[in-house]
């Protein structure tokens, strides 16, 4: 039984909100299998875009058109993927709030959390007791900030460069609604791109986040020269501090066995090219995090990940022995051989204790 | 007491759908039907529901038969049993079969559907109400003082039984569409008083659904029957009888009754506020919402607002068999009976006595309307977004601007709506004096006696439960502090008699309300000043009212 209401179209363009590489590198994909609008805020980077038909050092698919206009995007699309990094994910879900619909559909590709806090008080603060009900994940956002149902997000081993030089992979599309994962996989699917669903949302958006913070330790084990069997014990054992965190959270802990878990990890962990990975080893070099953030242009995300893990982890009084580590490392000037030697003689008991 | 929005009882929704109530019960009937033969399309399947049903009611007639329960149940029964004997596929043909079968689930349904109907009557209606009002004015009267107070018992009510929220607006809202008001349940009272609330501020008669248990009392029986309620017979849990009781919910709502569901399901057996709600009747309303949108896709369409309602009372009247039930349930104890009467009247008198005529109240905490996607709603009952814009929510229901009927996306709204209600019946929640004593003096008693399990405090002997009179008081200091925060952000709503009372008086009060209506207190004041309980089950009862707030870190 369907009914008509108003101008339909199976033809309108899908589109991408956010022209950083890995917007890019989604806004390529989807225009693969039809017509894209891609916003970005800024006006010039829209004319080069249109004009030089490169972004990011990605050439962009010749379905694609840019353009600086929310209102102009959410008017021609009902499949949205906005892809902005989380320190500007809530107000752009404002400035986008006046546009968007009931009927529209957003999957968005942001890994990284939304913190209330207090006027003057920022993540990085010592003195700051954080509660599960404090975090946002992005779908969070959107349903708080607009009146958009439909929400779901893509997640998974989905490294921008790797996708940008058309090496094969896949992802994670995950929402509560079947209809969004069968509107995002139709969108986004081909022959290089293999796409899994789950309904479990918010537990692949914790594992997307949560990574971060693991992929700084193997960059500091990168850093410090070990091979792969201390990476194997980060990324197992991390795995397990992730869950452990996840589940104290609300979260279902099945999700993080798959790509958008486990798959993320071992690809993040496994890349020097990533800017978690690249902070670590900078850690393990000897240089300071004031350092390191004063010759950075953005903060990693992986930095935030672990102070908002730490002070979960206090609030909660789950046990995270990695993620305690590195925090020192970032905030009490521990030397990373020294977080390391704690880690090695940290009782960790049974092994896989978090299932 | 505020003027009935709409004069005449007759014009009332509830009397209209009353009056073709045949109509309504065809209409569910071939909703129900139309259902089962989408999610059982064959025959054999068919067959099969008919067969685990009818397997169910002969186990349900044996072990568990109530004095309301129709006299012909047994032979209705046999009667199917031989027309299934007749219908065996294997016997004869396919397509006879078939007709036979669904005449088959046509009477069971229809059976079901007369059962579930309830009726109204304005006549009964009125006379209801005016007893109801004498005796709440009596009530009033033992305390107000003397002849006179009898003569003006409504300036008294308003003190009593307070009706707090966005009263105008709701009104308002009756008159542009459906209201569907969700309430915590606590007590079999609940719908009594709710009824009496909803009235006292002038809202036509509401239409719910009353367990098919308080039926059993006669008098019960004949007063109910026609004041509006249809039955809800929660032993029976076949297939068949739980979708032809959502259909005729959703027949009604769609007819425009103005319902009462209590989403929680049953009374809350721990005492806290819900936090887990069946949606199945609530998703009736989605579906209903979305009828609306089909049949009238022009913004004329039929709007739903949904009400939450968190109902605070100084203490419940079942308290101790409800606590004592969750307690059995969570010890896994295999064998449960379900209390199925009224409590007697004269407990029901008591209760009402002690809460009205002492220094107590009732108070129905109405929640900000919404649509039932959770949206907020200007006067007018339009859908609103964050920045006050209206919003067009038949687009809900769309899919690249087609409408569409799509059953698993309107099950994640109906949990969606679901999550809002219970954010509001915390937000909601006026806090009383007696929830904040229970509260403190449970969890200092929990730390005091560090026991491994809650059944092993709650086995405690008396001598060990007394609680250091100061260390209390400092604590209770601790909560309400905590509690005027959250109140402050929004997050509960506080008692007046806790923002105006000192410290002292909060705590002879709390320890008051909550004692006066148990045989064996839950809170009382030791010899040496101290405090204990003669029965910690109650304490942990009224103590999980304020669970969820997060206030155990300030307690100790």
């Amino acid at each position: 039984m369907a009914m008509a209401y108003k101008n339909t179209s199976d033809k309108a363009p899908v589109g991408v909100i956010g022209a950083g590489s890995f917007g890019t590198a989604v806004a390529n994909l989807l225009a693969e299998n039809g017509e894209v609008l891609f916003y970005s805020r800024r006006p010039d980077a829209v004319e080069l875009i249109n004009k030089e038909r490169i972004n990011n050092g990605q050439a962009i698919h010749k379905n694609i058109t840019a353009t600086a206009d929310l209102n102009e995007i959410a008017d021609r699309c009902y499949l949205l993927f906005p892809s902005v990094p989380s320190d500007s994910f809530r107000q752009l879900m404002r400035d986008a709030s006046p546009h968007l619909r009931p009927d529209h559909i957003l999957i968005h590709c942001t890994k990284g959390f939304d913190i209330k806090l207090e006027e003057g008080k920022t993540i990085l603060d010592k003195d700051l007791i954080l509660f599960p009900s404090d975090i946002y994940t992005m779908s969070k956002v959107i349903l708080e900030e607009t009146t958009v149902r439909r929400v779901g997000c893509m997640s998974g081993p989905n490294l921008a460069r790797e996708i940008a030089d058309f090496h094969p992979a896949a992802t994670v599309i995950a929402s509560k609604f079947e209809e969004v994962i069968k509107e995002g996989e139709t969108a986004i699917r081909s022959k290089r791109l293999q796409v899994y669903s789950n309904n479990d949302i918010y537990a692949v958006e914790l594992a997307g986040v949560l990574k971060n913070s693991m992929a700084l330790a193997a960059g500091a084990l990168g850093g410090l020269g070990y091979g792969n069997n201390a990476m194997a014990f980060l990324i197992t054992r991390g795995l397990g501090e992730i869950i452990r965190l996840s589940t104290a959270m609300g979260a279902d802990k099945h999700a993080f066995l798959g790509l958008a878990g486990i798959g993320d990890l071992v690809a993040t962990c496994t890349s020097p090219l990533s800017r978690n990975y690249t902070v670590g080893a900078r850690l393990a070099k000897g240089e300071t995090l004031e350092q390191i953030i004063a010759t950075s242009s953005e903060v990693a995300e992986g930095i935030k990940t672990v102070s908002i893990s730490k002070k979960l982890a206090d609030s909660t009084d789950i046990k995270l022995p990695i993620i305690q580590a590195i925090y020192r490392v970032l905030f009490e000037d521990l030397k990373v051989e020294d977080a390391l030697g704690y880690l090695m003689e940290y009782r960790f008991g049974y092994d896989a204790d978090y299932m | 007491m505020l003027d009935s929005v709409i004069p005449k009882i007759k014009d009332w929704p509830i009397n209209l759908i009353a009056l073709k109530k045949d109509k309504i019960m065809q209409a569910s009937i071939a909703d129900t039907l139309i259902e089962f033969n989408k999610a059982y399309p064959t025959n054999s399947k068919i067959r099969e529901l008919i067969q685990k049903t009818l397997y169910l009611e002969r186990i349900r007639i044996k072990t568990d038969s109530w004095e309301v329960d129709p006299e012909d149940e047994n032979e209705f029964w046999a009667k199917i049993k031989k027309q299934l004997f007749v219908a065996d596929p294997s016997l004869i043909e396919e397509h006879k079969s078939q007709e036979l079968h669904q005449e088959m689930l046509h009477e069971i349904v229809s059976r079901y559907t007369h059962e579930i109907c309830g009726n109204f009557k304005p006549g009964v209606f009125w006379m209801a109400r005016q007893v109801l009002r004498r005796i709440f004015a009596r009530l009033f009267n033992a305390h107000f003082g003397g002849f006179k107070g009898l003569f003006y018992p409504d300036e008294k009510l308003k003190d009593k039984l307070i009706v707090a929220g966005p009263v105008d607006k709701i009104r308002n809202l009756v008159t542009k569409g459906t209201v569907i008001l969700v309430p915590t349940h606590f007590s079999n009272l609940d719908s009594v008083i709710i009824g009496f609330g909803m009235d006292y501020i002038g809202l036509p008669a509401f239409q719910y659904g009353a367990g098919l248990n308080l039926f059993n009392s006669k008098m019960f029986n004949l007063l109910m029957s026609n004041l509006g309620p249809y039955k809800l017979d929660r032993r029976k849990k076949n297939p068949i009888y739980v979708e032809t009781l959502k259909s005729y919910s959703k027949t009604n709502v769609i007819a425009g009754a103005n319902t009462i569901f209590f989403p929680g399901g049953t009374r809350s057996r721990a005492g806290n506020i819900e936090n887990d709600l069946k949606l199945g009747l609530l998703g009736t309303v989605m579906e209903a919402q979305r009828e609306h949108y089909f049949t009238n896709p022009s913004t004329l369409a039929t709007k739903i607002f949904v009400v939450p309602l968190t109902i605070s009372y100084p203490f419940v009247l079942e308290a101790s068999s409800l606590i004592e039930e969750h307690l059995k349930r969570t010890g896994k104890e295999q064998y449960l009976t379900q209390e199925n009467n009224m409590p007697p009247w004269k407990t029901v008198w008591k209760f009402f006595w002690e809460t009205f005529s002492k220094s107590s109240e009732i108070t129905l905490s109405l929640g900000e309307p919404m649509d039932v996607f959770g949206n907020n709603l200007d006067d007018d009952g339009f859908s609103l977004d964050k920045l006050d814009r209206k919003i067009d929510v038949r687009q809900y229901f769309m899919n690249k601007g087609m409408m569409k009927v799509d059953a698993q996306r309107e099950s994640i709204y109906t949990q969606m709506l679901g999550d809002k209600i219970v954010a509001a019946f915390k937000y909601n929640n006026v806090v009383y004096a007696s929830h904040v004593v229970a509260f403190v003096a449970f969890e200092l008693l929990r730390k005091q006696l560090d026991s491994p399990d809650i059944f092993t405090m709650l086995r405690t002997p008396e001598e060990d439960r007394e609680i250091d009179f100061d260390s209390f008081k400092t604590n209770m200091k601790r909560a309400i502090d905590e509690l005027y925060m959250l109140n402050n952000r929004k997050q509960l709503k506080l008692a007046s008699h806790i923002t105006t009372k000192e410290l002292p008086e909060i705590i002879d009060l709390g320890i008051e309300q909550m004692s006066m209506y148990h045989p064996n207190l839950p809170l009382l004041r030791t010899k040496n000043g101290n405090i204990t309980s003669e029965d910690l089950k109650l304490l942990y009862y009224y103590h999980n009212r304020m669970d969820g707030y997060g206030l155990q870190k300030y307690i100790g």
